[in-house]
């Protein structure tokens, strides 16, 4: 996204557009982490490892939680906006 | 994670990339300092439950430990495999 500014918009405002890109990368990160760790990880921390079912889990967490952000993200640029 | 969003910044003049280098060291310090928070009350919720003593028992502090072990831990695994999704997805834009 970096290098190409689409016409129109100054160098300002692509900033800014970045900047917001890259908050809601470190948010959906740190929603990903969270969520996968609550459905992945025992609680009752018997041992400081991850054992193999926990990172099997936590690999197909990763790619359904990705997989579903995609689909939402569609959803919202196909019908997202109100018709005039 | 940050490695990817370094490696857009190529084409861009000196002057740019600089700005955006801040702009990343300074969402990475607060994006820490979010965790080191977020990684405290976890363990504390998941490991400290008993208030008739003021210190931390035993247990509780290794719970604690490795509370925030494995929690950092499974974050380096997350990061492993969000940076693999991301470049897929890039290449197949």
């Amino acid at each position: 996204m970096a290098a190409n500014t689409p016409a129109g918009i100054d160098k300002e405002q692509a900033f800014g557009m970045a900047e917001t890109e890259m908050e809601y990368r470190v948010e959906l990160f740190n929603r990903l982490a969270q969520t996968c760790f609550n459905k992945c990880v025992d609680k009752r921390y018997k041992e400081s490892e991850l054992n193999m079912g926990e990172n099997s889990c936590i690999d197909r967490c990763v790619s359904k939680y990705w997989q579903v952000n995609g689909m939402i993200g569609q959803m919202l640029s196909a019908g997202g906006r109100p018709p005039m | 994670m940050d490695k990817n969003m370094l490696a857009g910044l190529e084409g861009l003049p000196e002057e740019d990339k600089i700005r955006m280098s801040a702009m990343i060291d300074h969402l990475q310090f607060r994006d820490s300092l979010r965790m080191y928070n977020s990684l405290v009350e976890r363990c504390f919720n998941d490991c400290v439950d008993n208030f008739t003593r003021k210190t931390l028992q035993k247990q509780e502090e290794t719970c604690v430990m490795r509370c925030a072990e494995k929690f950092l831990k499974h974050s380096m695994r997350v990061g492993l495999r969000f940076a693999e999704l991301n470049s897929q997805a890039a290449t197949q834009d």
